[in-house]
């Protein structure tokens, strides 16, 4: 149902709604358009519009082993699915506590998986360096991997809060009463319950980890050098068209996990700040 | 007050192909109050939302005391419409939304209190201005949404399903408030239901919407004596339906030549009367007595349901479960048609 | 096994690492802001970091100007992501599509779209190109400064294309489970279009737009590396700063970078109240 009213000419109403949906559109995807353009340009100087010579340069170097990109992405992607997996781990059975029972002092442990959403990673980084140091976790993948446990697991909590928080546990009893065992039960009844929910949350916690930057920059010390610190490099020393290549490599996950799990993606849920910081 | 008239009203949806509400036509007496009867999905609440103006007619006119409303917006027709759920403001307190409306016209504020007040006593909310709505029980959310229509005076006050969501016995107790309501404010009415017993109780007047089309627009008791087809009769819970011709007031089915009122329609035809007008146990001597097999008798509490057959009808009964007790199952009985009973469809 | 200790077993993994590493994070920034940092040679309790950064007009400078991008991008995002929820609710062709953008921009990382910013605004960049097609200016340096600019205008508009998607999601989920028929009572009660907006629709929406928002002042307030791309050197950004006086070789400026680092999460813990404040008052409502 339209709310306007019917006196408003129906053309007029369009006509203003499609110009602002035209000024939408351009404005989302503007910015994303010149590093499509720049990773095929060969020279694009001012004060040319468009690349006086395109060529597939950049992309033949970021693809190369010289470049440090295939390297990086195996990495990164390294880091974020042990990041996604410790998250799911750990933050499947908090989510389940928190999603199903009243408890007293729950709110102060909400209030404890939502404060790293809100307060920014280089506070607590900063302060955790010195020991990771101490641990020999600095400057590691371990470590980083670590540390990105900051964003992720309360993501993946959040998450699994509100699946849990629609999920019948008197099933797992239904199940026990015929005769499953407790692995059983968990295998066959409590998993495929929660399995979609689990999914399209494990795919944005290794989004969150994917884009981390200045977690892995202050503990990976530049000896763990991911995507997102390969591409501020080439950005800061202007190397624009192999910029514009990694920026493309490096925003297609999100493409790819947006069209898998793009439907669930609302701001229903309170896991939903996480993605803030992408 | 104003009367209303709404004429060759039709709303097609965007991508869809049949038409929601099909060239309804209504006339809606100042002070009176309709009730717009169908089922689900028939097309009532479009008809509802367009005289609001919240929805715009794709074609057909809005006239309210002759004048069209078609090119106003909602604000200015002073039609107000009360949902199926209260729709209260959930930040505001109940006196301020019963004053909304009032604020909107941008009254000042001791009048709108004023009015507020009074209105609060009518729907019986009193000293309950302060409360949040969600502090109020489901009747009283619905009274102060009542509320918030009726202190605007408009010119007709639409109802969509204003009760459904109410369990039956407070639904009885806001169908009495409403009728009062109306008397006391003469305020014109149009109230959609898609149920037949509530439109019977509160209506002066029963408009029975199908499929987007006006089938029958009747005071309550002609559409169990006279419905004007198969279907309006059905939707009362017609039951009998039996296949013949009419002829000089006479009716020949397969139940035997039967006497019909004169306006009944003459040729091919259907014969239809109420079960609880059917009577058993008399002279069979009479005009429009004959023989049926009892087949079964169901206990309903009040009345007993008796299925009646004869070599090739079959038909239903209300009776006294008094009477019922002395008849057997699968024993012949005597039936009485009354002719006053009887009706014919085309 | 009793209800309690179950929820203990299954709470007490998460609350060992978020407790560890976030607020055992924080709290060991906190003790070495006091300059107490035995590992690198300083157990003295004092002051000092407060005090220097506090009497330092560079970080003023940068307070100031954190506190200007923080805010205008909120302001811009929350203000912009309320018109864009509002077309976005519409229903009209291609709605999916737009939606499918909107959702896109939610997943490319800030940094990309931040060099995205660069190629477009900066004197070289598109638009100055655009200007000069049109003869607005004659060389690159009479484009008007957008990055390494103290306005840090390219750093505003990088947040504003990232956040305004991030904001509307929420606001049309806000929206969606609100539906129409509240403004439809208002529009029916005599309200016009604007005022069923203002006097209906934004009070229902307000407590997610705060909440939204808070978050994003939150993150903006202390994200390093947009200001790190697009900022200039002097004044920096206070992340930035911070991480220079965390990196520098002086290891004395380590509780310094530490006490700007308190000093951000005292601003976003400001937020967290106002947010659970606000949330305790929207279960209410």
């Amino acid at each position: 149902m339209s709310l306007t009213h019917p006196s408003n000419s129906e053309k007029g109403l369009s006509t203003l709604l499609r110009l602002s949906v035209a000024v939408l559109v351009v404005w989302l995807i503007l910015p994303l358009v010149p590093l499509a353009v720049w990773s095929v340009s060969r020279s694009w100087y001012f004060p040319d519009l468009l690349p006086a010579e395109y060529s597939l340069r950049a992309w033949k170097y970021s693809l190369s082993e010289t470049s440090g990109v295939p390297g990086a992405l195996g990495l990164t992607s390294a880091i974020a699915l042990c990041t996604t997996l410790i998250s799911v781990l750990i933050g499947v059975p908090a989510g389940r506590a928190l999603g199903l029972y009243r408890f007293k002092g729950k709110a102060v442990v909400e209030l404890l998986v939502l404060a790293p959403t809100i307060v920014p990673g280089i506070a607590a980084a900063l302060g955790l360096h010195v020991v990771f140091l101490k641990l020999g976790l600095a400057g590691s993948v371990a470590g980083v991997i670590i540390v990105h446990l900051i964003p992720t697991l309360p993501y993946m909590i959040l998450v699994m809060a509100g699946v849990f928080a629609n999920y019948n546990p008197a099933t797992e009893a239904q199940a026990r009463s015929l005769g499953a065992t407790a692995l059983k039960t968990f295998w066959y009844v409590t998993l495929p319950a929660v399995l979609p929910g689990l999914l399209i949350g494990s795919l944005f916690a290794f989004l969150v980890s994917w884009s981390q930057y200045i977690l892995t920059l202050l503990i990976g010390g530049g000896r763990v050098i991911t995507l997102p610190l390969l591409l501020f490099n080439f950005a800061s020393t202007g190397r624009n068209d192999i910029t514009g290549a990694i920026g493309m490599i490096y925003i297609l996950p999100g493409i790819l996990i947006l069209l898998i799990g793009g439907r669930h993606l609302t701001g229903r849920s309170r896991a939903t700040g996480t993605l803030g910081q992408i | 007050m104003t009367d209303v008239a709404i004429k060759y009203l039709t709303k097609t949806y965007p991508g869809s192909i049949n038409p929601a509400v099909d060239g309804v036509s209504l006339d809606i007496g100042s002070g009176s109050l309709t009730a717009l009867l169908g089922p689900s999905g028939c097309g009532k609440s479009t008809v509802l939302k367009m005289i609001a103006g919240l929805l715009a007619p794709t074609s057909g006119d809005i006239l309210f005391a002759g004048a069209s409303v078609r090119r106003q917006p909602p604000e200015r027709r002073d039609a107000v419409m009360v949902f199926q759920d209260p729709l209260l403001f959930p930040y505001m307190p109940i006196a301020e939304n019963i004053g909304f409306g009032l604020k909107m016209r941008k009254m000042k504020k001791p009048e709108i209190t004023k009015l507020v007040a009074q209105m609060m006593a009518l729907v019986q909310l009193d000293g309950l201005g302060m409360r949040k709505p969600e502090e109020l029980s489901g009747g009283q959310q619905q009274r102060a949404a009542l509320a918030r229509a009726l202190v605007l005076r408009p010119k007709i006050l639409l109802l969509d399903e204003p009760f459904s969501n109410l369990d039956a016995n407070l639904r009885i107790e806001m169908r009495d408030l409403l009728k009062s309501l109306q008397r006391e404010t003469g305020t014109t009415m149009l109230f959609v239901t898609h149920d037949q017993e509530e439109a019977v109780v509160l209506a002066d007047r029963i408009a029975l919407m199908l499929q987007g089309k006006l089938k029958q627009v009747d005071n309550a008791s002609a559409f169990y004596a006279r419905p004007q087809d198969q279907e309006v009769a059905r939707f009362f819970g017609g039951k009998n339906f039996i296949f013949g011709t009419s002829r000089n007031g006479r009716f020949t089915c397969a139940l035997g030549t039967l006497e019909i009122p004169d306006h009944c329609i003459s040729g091919k035809g259907t014969l239809t009367f109420r079960p609880e007008s059917v009577q058993i146990g008399g002279e069979l001597t009479a005009e429009n007595s004959f023989r049926a097999r009892l087949r079964s008798k169901t206990f309903l509490g009040v009345q007993t349901r008796l299925r009646l057959t004869t070599a090739s009808e079959e038909f239903e009964a209300l009776v006294n479960p008094a009477l019922a007790q002395g008849l057997a199952e699968n024993t012949e009985v005597s039936v009485y048609l009354p002719k006053q009973a009887l009706w014919t469809l085309a | 096994m009793s209800d309690r200790w179950k929820i203990f077993l299954l709470l007490s993994p998460a609350l060992l690492v978020i407790g560890g590493l976030f607020l055992g994070g924080l709290i060991l920034g906190l003790v070495g802001s006091f300059g107490y940092m035995p590992q690198i040679g300083l157990d003295d309790v004092n002051f000092d970091a407060y005090r220097t950064i506090l009497t330092s007009k560079s970080f003023y400078l940068s307070f100031l100007l954190t506190f200007h991008i923080a805010f205008t991008s909120t302001v811009l995002a929350s203000v912009l992501a309320v018109g864009t929820a509002l077309i976005l609710r519409q229903s009209f062709a291609g709605r999916a599509v737009i939606n499918f953008l909107f959702q896109i921009n939610l997943t490319v990382p800030h940094l990309v779209g931040a060099v995205g910013i660069l190629y477009l605004f900066s004197q070289s960049g598109f638009f100055a190109r655009l200007a000069y097609e049109f003869e607005l200016i004659a060389k690159p340096s009479e484009f008007p400064a957008m990055i390494y600019d103290p306005l840090a205008i390219g750093i505003i508009l990088q947040y504003v294309w990232k956040e305004v998607p991030f904001i509307g999601i929420i606001l049309l989920a806000n929206m969606q489970t609100m539906g129409l028929n509240y403004e439809a009572v208002a529009r029916s009660l005599g309200a016009n279009q604007w005022q069923s907006f203002r006097h209906v629709l934004l009070p229902m929406i307000t407590p997610g737009l705060l909440a939204a928002a808070m978050i994003v002042f939150a993150f903006t307030f202390g994200a390093y590396e947009i200001p790190a791309l697009l900022g200039q050197n002097y004044p920096a950004a206070l992340p930035v700063l911070a991480y220079h006086a965390f990196t520098n070789v002086d290891l004395n400026t380590r509780p310094e970078a530490l006490a700007m680092a308190m000093i951000i999460s005292l601003l976003s813990v400001i937020m967290i109240f106002g947010y659970v404040r606000l949330a305790r008052r929207h279960l209410r409502a």
